[in-house]
């Protein structure tokens, strides 16, 4: 083992930044690999022979390779959301490419295409983020969108030859009975990343990774650098893409996109750190296997179909805990610290135990009148700044409605819908921006949705008066679950990422167990009407909307919990040092974003009059999207909550155009993706 | 390493696997290990096909015979792959599928098959040609409705239309069916299109959007793949009487049904929407039994029968002619020709009524519900 990590990781690098813990993480995910490989060897019918290798080696090399690019971005400080659609447009091309009458298929020249594919995408994303210094997370959105309609424009349906040649090369054996070629090409791959890690531009990505301020101002081309690494990340998910290619022998255009989430699970869990500077991507592939491993597990262990997802969730958690075992994790930090408080408690030293006497210096009262307040434009003109651009599109969007369709401007239809259908995505967008604001990410948003939906349904079941007791006790639900992130995020120190994606497949087992399948019950009359009837020909949601907004610029803006929110967003450290209860506050900030959605559960059950599974699916992208497009920093620390409501109206407003033409969907989604971008260009221009 | 060495350690495997059940419990060496590899459980059509396969597992004569494992792989193509290999691994004799896709499973189904692992696909379809495939025709299911509706219009208005999920075959064929019939009546006009991705939910969402710029009054008729009980709903809310509903070609969801009925139909525990109004309707569906059907046609397989490798099911159509309400929905009855369920029973509109089949006796209302066989 020892001999493993000393080869495996650099000596170069490791000096640089002298750094232990990542290279103790991949030792971890190599541990739970093996152990996880042991434990399917031990349950199932006789030891692990070469073909059982050769076929877990298979089944999960698209990931893995997959996963290595998104690593390097993520390595970079990025963040790549358009990977698995750039799978699924690379086997369309491929599938739609190749003449199945053709005898013989060139494995280096479709490889070639595919990774060529891969990297034409990879500079169209690194156009935007490098050199028009946007947002990666916006960017790969809207870039995920357009590829999709692209591969459906290239493919409408599934189907296409892939020629046998490419599974022959790719699923092959690369020595008989002893290395399985799936293996081979992730070394390929591997071994391209270590060369490049030690070259200068290795160095840079790092570098830039870790601080890009630091790195530029030690002569490192930013821009150059990042531009770089999504292009080699798309010729990853190119690879990607030659490999299911061969592996299934056709094409279908949806393929890849439901890759996107776990391949994100498999970076984290091979010890790569979110944000940048610290992993790689060696760990990651042991990641990607111990992901698709988890499908041998549930088979063996016989897990039941409805468990499945709570015992995956868990398997997630408990693989990223037993990573951070260690001194210096987080779960020890705490313990220690509680010890500390514990003893300070006994000897009577803590805060609250000493006398309180002011201790502050004495500061002489010279500045006679108060600071003469500034003018309003200029005190709030970064949030302006940053939230206008949002409102221009929407604007834009209405009057191109108009235009289009009719019946927008002077329609009060029109603005009564847009109110309605923006509540949901509006109460999500405080929650995921508060979350966001702190420099999180809560994918747990589907599924409380879907489970508060389905207990309010069950328990109202149409009667009115049980809606008095089943809306808070949803809510209260929904908020312990926002407290059960907060705590696993905070005091075991699990990323924010892994924690509630895992707890997203937890609550769906949940769902699905309390539901046995098929979720009973409906909305009672009051919360129907509430969210579709109409007083004159205004929805009694909207003033209520009205109501929400108020009091979310309040609570942001106005409260000492909104200043915390920022200030950890601007600085974890910093917040720490100024006295701030981090902990406390992020906890606050998860239940925060469990209550929003649970709400969104609730308003969303009455709207549809009844509960079903799955309702929450569609809103997971668009809150992240709408808050970002509303000028908030993915990173933290940045955005106002007018701006991410000017978000939500725009991109609510854009989909009820779209929906009002009869463009075909690929056409919607390479248009939607396009003004998204547009937006966020925008944002920038009011930048500089 | 050969193919025959494959199949020695699959047999191998498969020896070392019963004897390892055999431990377990004394009679499981007669039993098939039969494997069901669904896609997704998270929502109404996929967990009441999953209950009607294990109705069928349970019932008193699968029970000695069949050692049924249910398995979900998510929406992922990548992970029921490798689930497939496993479950051939771990020594099925049989897998039902519901494919994910209908193309990217194709290797690895041909490779069980080499395995001599019978491999069956409901609702949904594998091209591999080694596969048994059971389904209902969905060109079949296009074109039906759309006439339906162009007939309902006579050949004339403007009309809306919610289409599944894009990307997938059973969406492109139903809607390419439906359009050919539209296109050859000039006069019938799409003058909104959205995507549903079948679910009721995002029906409403996107019919909101929809008519923020139309009106109801301009539009004479809708086809839905999913979303016409949303639809009637929507009506109602908008100000419109029963009788003035627009005809809907769509979804077979027991909340569509009940709704077609006519007004004023006893029905226990209907509450508006969810109650009989004689919609005007055509209601189709795939049926959620496929799955359990496949499930039998797997036994018969493995004993030996002739088993036909593509089993094309009738496509259940309902209109307001030929609607009948269930008493207790038992198989007998429904052979009889009741076709929708009671709200007192079936508490969730969304939940598919198309459940009866002549093949299928084993399993009734119950076995969709709860996973319970009939006697």
């Amino acid at each position: 083992m020892t001999m493993l990590t000393s080869t495996s990781t650099s000596r170069n690098w490791a000096s640089l930044f002298s750094m232990s813990p990542e290279r103790r993480s991949v030792l971890i995910a190599i541990a739970v690999f093996l152990g996880l490989l042991g434990l399917v060897d031990f349950v199932s019918s006789g030891p692990l022979s070469y073909f059982d290798i050769s076929f877990l080696s298979s089944g999960g090399a698209t990931s893995a390779i997959a996963a290595i690019g998104q690593t390097i971005v993520v390595l970079s400080g990025g963040f790549d959301l358009s990977a698995g659609a750039v799978i699924s447009l690379v086997n369309a091309v491929l599938a739609q490419g190749m003449d199945p009458a053709a005898a013989q298929t060139s494995v280096v020249y479709w490889t070639c295409v595919g990774i060529g594919v891969g990297m034409l995408t990879g500079a169209f994303n690194g156009i935007f983020i490098a050199f028009f210094r946007l947002q990666p997370i916006v960017v790969t959105l809207s870039t995920m969108f357009i590829i999709q309609g692209l591969t459906l424009l290239v493919m409408d349906k599934p189907g296409g030859f892939v020629a046998p040649d490419l599974g022959t090369f790719y699923l092959g054996d690369a020595i008989p009975g002893w290395l399985p070629m799936p293996l081979v090409v992730i070394g390929v791959v591997l071994l391209a990343w270590l060369w490049l890690k030690n070259t200068r531009f290795g160095t840079a990505i790092y570098a830039v990774g870790s601080d890009p301020d630091a790195a530029a101002a030690i002569g490192v081309r930013v821009k150059l650098t990042k531009f770089l690494v999504y292009v080699i990340a798309g010729g990853c998910y190119g690879l990607a893409g030659v490999f299911i290619s061969a592996q299934t022998g056709s094409a279908d255009p949806l393929v890849g996109n439901p890759l996107l989430l776990s391949m994100f699970a498999a970076v984290v869990v091979g010890g790569t750190r979110l944000g940048g500077g610290r992993g790689g991507p060696l760990g990651t592939v042991f990641g990607a296997y111990i992901l698709m491993m988890v499908v041998n597990i549930l088979l063996v262990l016989n897990v039941s179909a409805y468990y499945s997802t709570i015992a995956e969730g868990t398997i997630l958690i408990l693989a990223v805990l037993a990573g951070s075992i260690s001194y210096s994790s987080t779960l020890a930090k705490q313990l220690r610290g509680a010890q500390a408080q514990f003893s300070a408690w006994r000897q009577g030293l803590l805060p609250s135990q000493l006398d309180r006497t002011d201790r502050r210096m004495k500061m002489p009262s010279s500045a006679e009148g108060k600071p003469v307040a500034s003018s309003f434009l200029s005190r709030h003109s970064e949030t302006i700044r940053y939230a206008l651009p949002a409102y221009l599109c929407l604007l834009a969007v209405v009057i191109v409605t108009q235009f289009w369709l009719g019946r927008a401007i002077l329609n009060p239809t029109y603005w009564n819908s847009l109110a309605v259908l923006s509540t949901f995505l509006a109460i999500l967008a405080l929650g995921q921006g508060t979350v966001i604001l702190t420099g999180g990410l809560d994918l747990s948003v589907p599924w409380i949705i879907g489970i508060a939906g389905i207990l309010l349904a069950g328990i109202v079941n149409g009667s009115d008066a049980a809606l008095v007791y089943a809306l808070p006790a949803v809510l209260l639900i929904a908020c312990l679950i926002g407290f059960i992130n907060g705590v696993g995020i905070v005091v075991l120190g699990i990323s924010p990422i892994v924690m509630t994606l895992a707890m997203n497949g937890i609550l769906q087992g949940f769902a699905l167990v309390y539901s046995q399948g098929t979720p009973a019950g409906f909305s009672s009359p009051m919360l129907r009407w509430f969210m579709t009837g109409k007083i004159w020909t205004v929805t009694p949601v909207v003033p209520f909307m009205v109501l929400f907004v108020i009091a979310a610029v309040f609570l942001l803006g106005r409260t000492a919990f909104g200043r915390r929110v920022y200030g950890i967003g601007n600085g974890l450290r910093a917040a720490q040092l100024s006295g701030i209860a981090v902990g406390r506050t992020l906890i606050l900030v998860y239940v925060l974003s469990g209550l929003c959605a649970g709400l969104v559960g609730v308003l969303l059950t009455g709207f549809s009059g009844q509960a079903s599974l799955g309702m929450g699916d569609d809103y997971l992208l668009p809150s992240i999207a709408v808050v970002v497009v509303g000028g908030a920093l993915i990173t933290g620390g940045r955005g106002h909550y007018l701006g991410m409501l000017g978000g939500v109206l725009l991109l609510t407003a854009l989909q009820m155009f779209l929906a009002g033409t009869t463009l075909p969907y690929a056409t919607r989604a390479i248009l939607f993706g396009l003004v998204v971008l547009g937006a966020v260009m925008a944002l920038r221009e009011k930048r500089s | 390493m050969g193919i025959g060495s494959i199949i020695r350690r699959a047999a191998a495997c498969a020896c070392i696997a019963s004897s390892m059940a055999m431990i377990g419990h004394a009679d499981a060496a007669e039993k098939h290990k039969i494997f069901l590899s669904m896609s997704f459980i998270g929502n109404d059509w996929q967990a009441e096909a999953a209950n009607m396969v294990k109705a069928m597992a349970a019932h008193k004569n699968y029970a000695d015979k069949v050692d049924l494992q249910v398995q979900v792989a998510g929406p992922n193509a990548q992970r029921q792959i490798q689930q497939i290999n496993a479950m051939v691994q771990a020594g099925a004799e049989a897998i039902v599928i519901f494919p994910i896709s209908p193309t990217a499973l194709n290797q690895v189904v041909k490779n069980a098959c080499d395995k001599g692992v019978k491999v069956f696909a409901y609702d949904g379809e594998i091209t591999e040609p080694c596969a048994y495939n059971i389904a209902i025709d969905q060109e079949e299911a296009g074109r039906v409705t759309a006439e339906w509706l162009v007939k309902k219009l006579n050949g004339k208005g403007n009309i809306i239309a919610i289409t599944g999920v894009p990307g997938t075959s059973v969406d492109n064929l139903r809607t390419k069916a439906a359009k050919e019939v539209f296109a050859k009546h000039p006069d019938i006009k799409i003058v909104g299109e959205a995507v549903g991705m079948w679910s009721q939910a995002v029906a409403r969402t996107e019919l909101s959007k929809i008519l923020a710029t139309r009106n109801w009054d301009d539009i004479n008729g809708l086809w839905m793949q999913v979303g016409c009980f949303t639809a009637n709903s929507m009506q109602l809310e908008a100000g419109k009487k029963p009788e003035q509903l627009l005809p809907c070609a769509g979804e077979g969801s027991n909340g569509g049904r009940i709704q077609m009925l006519p007004a004023g139909t006893e029905a226990e525990g209907a509450t508006p929407p969810y109650a009989p109004m004689g919609a005007p309707r055509i209601s189709y569906a795939s049926p959620p039994y496929s799955g359990a059907l496949a499930l039998k046609l797997a036994v018969d397989a493995i004993e030996g029968k002739e088993v036909p490798k593509k089993t094309v099911l009738p496509l259940p159509l309902v209109t307001n002619e030929t609607i009948k309400l269930c008493q207790e929905g038992t198989w007998q009855e429904m052979k009889d020709g009741c076709n929708a369920f009671k709200p007192s029973i079936v508490s969730n509109p969304g939940w598919f009524a198309s459940i009866f089949s002549e093949k299928t006796p084993e399993i009734g209302l119950n076995a969709a519900l709860v996973g319970q066989p009939e006697n």
